[in-house]
């Protein structure tokens, strides 16, 4: 008798419930709930912002006389501006390595390339949007100055706005891809960030520095497909440019590209 | 249904994890006990998949952790080390979380407030005690109202009624038929939570049995007597099995007879008892005794 009353409800716990499942779309949400949510993000975001409309407005302040593509003056902000893009995308992983989020990131989603490939569709994707609003408004607020010098742009101009507009917007997501990569592979936001400021920032100045002829001239060459110089070239080309737009597009997806193979590798196969 | 198959993990420099199987059954609490450095975060991180197993495998419900298809309603894990951007409020936290699995802002509100932090909800992790984050990891394990839960030190730093309150909660949720793995320090905590402990030691497993099991098996039963004629029963009760120590004139403590025939004995001889009370052992003393003689076991082999 006792033993009929006195049995618990000891069933395995089925209950009826809206099926709640793990979903790219899903994870698209939380990165992009992650992203939105730290004050670094936005720290981030207005520097960048302020630092492109400003150097705008000043290079739209200097210069004088004809100018080819005035865009340049809301495109070249960018030699700036991709390091903070660089280092947004750094700091988004290597945030959650050092506090230890990652750890409820890969609990509450175990496919960790899918992890990665929604951390690197949300941030860059984001930037590719943040970017090219930050370089249109840089060169909509410098067209007053520029008009009082008689330089105008010319809006109906593919190859003379947008396209430099969307191409440096471009070149932005892809120096955010390359921190996000390297965020991955190297986690330590300190190792991130001085590796992004390596490839972004000193690799240009040292390759500078070899002279373009002579026997250690391929330094000086591989130089020229470095991001920064590479970005330069897709943005606005020129006589000057030393790789085609075709080749410095190619060459910045495959900077992107590597950090985030090296990324998937380290992801997929390291403890968390 | 958590299970274990000969799960190893070395490390460059040591192997944290030899070999161990076990299985955690639902309808219980399981107590995951074991000195520091026994293996139990490592085997726990290895069950959701954070750190890969050398060799070995393990299964929730059935299935690896990487092949669930709804992890967080499966298994609610709360490890013992931090989770959390400590720039987020706890809030957004829990709702990125959330968000992976599509469950809604009234479930994230829901826990919110069952785990109790929901005057600090919108206040930043990183400034929150040892306790409220603690609370926090709790509302994060329950967020996907999981069949599993895998608790790391649950009850690290948090106040006598958050103590209770996870007892209260994993004995209940192993009543609605749920499986429970919670790992603790505190002897006595484990004592009034869990069914089955599985003892780690040197990343072994040096126990796997029912609680009442295991602390029967390491510990004594002793019997307290108290009487006027003490010395007279001592000698009446002696035998090959039975030790009797007297402590103070007039107390014996003996082993290896029961209550009542101690009382019997007394009745027969006509001895007036004044106390007669059985003293069984504390999952403590077994634990200490158990993982003392791993220690022991060892330092022969290696002699």
């Amino acid at each position: 008798m006792t033993a009929l009353t006195d049995t618990p409800a000891v069933v395995p716990a089925v209950r009826a419930r809206p099926p709640h499942r793990l979903t790219f779309a899903g994870q698209l949400r939380s990165e992009a709930v992650k992203f939105a949510t730290v004050r670094s993000t936005w720290w981030s975001i207005g520097i960048t912002v302020v630092l492109t409309i400003g150097i705008a407005l000043l290079l739209a302040a200097t210069v004088s006389g004809h100018m080819d593509r005035p865009i340049m003056v809301a495109v070249a902000p960018i030699q700036f501006t991709m390091l903070l893009a660089g280092i947004l995308g750094a700091i988004t992983v290597t945030g959650e390595y050092s506090t230890g989020m990652i750890r409820s990131t890969l609990t509450a989603n175990p496919i960790r390339g899918s992890v990665l490939a929604a951390k690197a569709i949300v941030v860059g994707g984001l930037m590719f949007v943040i970017g090219f609003v930050t370089f249109l408004l840089g060169a909509l607020v410098s067209m007053p100055i520029l008009a009082a010098k008689d330089i105008t742009l010319d809006w109906a101009s593919g190859a003379g706005v947008w396209l430099p507009l969307l191409a440096a917007s471009f070149a932005l997501t892809m120096c955010t891809l390359l921190g996000v990569g390297l965020g991955f592979a190297i986690r330590s936001g300190a190792g991130t960030i001085a590796a992004v400021v390596g490839i972004l920032f000193v690799l240009p100045v040292v390759t500078s520095m070899f002279p373009p002829e002579g026997s250690w001239s391929w330094v000086s060459k591989l130089g020229h497909y470095l991001p920064m110089t590479a970005s330069q070239d897709l943005i606005l080309p020129s006589d000057y440019s030393h790789l085609s737009a075709g080749v410095a597009f190619l060459t910045l997806c495959a900077w992107a590209a590597v950090a985030l193979g090296a990324a998937w590798g380290s992801v997929r196969t390291r403890d968390a | 249904m958590i299970v274990a198959e000969h799960l190893t993990k070395r490390f460059a420099d040591k192997t944290a994890v030899d070999d161990v199987s076990f299985t955690v059954q639902p309808g219980k609490v399981t107590g995951f006990l074991g000195p520091n450095g026994a293996g139990k975060s490592t085997t726990m991180r290895m069950i959701v998949g954070l750190d890969r197993p050398t060799s070995g495998r393990t299964t929730v419900a059935g299935q690896e952790y990487r092949a669930l298809r709804a992890p967080i309603t499966e298994v609610g894990v709360l490890l013992d080390a931090k989770a959390v951007h400590g720039g987020r409020s706890a809030l957004n936290h829990l709702r990125a979380i959330a968000a992976t699995h599509g469950i809604p802002r009234s479930r994230v509100d829901e826990v919110i407030e069952l785990a109790g932090i929901g005057s600090v909800s919108r206040t930043r992790a990183g400034k929150f005690s040892l306790g409220m984050g603690q609370r926090l990891g709790l509302a994060a394990a329950l967020l996907g109202d999981p069949h599993t839960l895998i608790l790391d030190e649950p009850v690290n730093g948090l106040d006598p009624e958050g103590v209770r309150w996870v007892r209260e909660f994993v004995r209940y949720a192993a009543g609605e038929g749920r499986t429970v793995l919670l790992s603790s320090h505190l002897m006595s905590e484990m004592a009034q939570t869990a069914d089955h402990v599985v003892v780690l030691g040197r990343g072994k497993v040096l126990a796997d049995a029912p609680l009442d099991d295991l602390v029967r098996a390491w510990t004594t039963t002793t019997v307290r007597v108290q009487s006027p004629r003490a010395t007279e029963l001592a000698t009446l009760i002696a035998g090959p099995d039975v030790r009797v120590e007297s402590p103070t004139p007039g107390v014996l403590q003996v082993e290896g007879a029961t209550a009542a025939s101690i009382g019997d004995t007394a009745a027969d001889g006509g001895i007036p008892l004044h106390e007669l009370a059985t003293t069984t052992g504390s999952l403590e003393e077994a634990y200490l005794a158990l993982t003392e003689s791993a220690v022991e076991y060892k330092t022969k082999e290696f002699a």
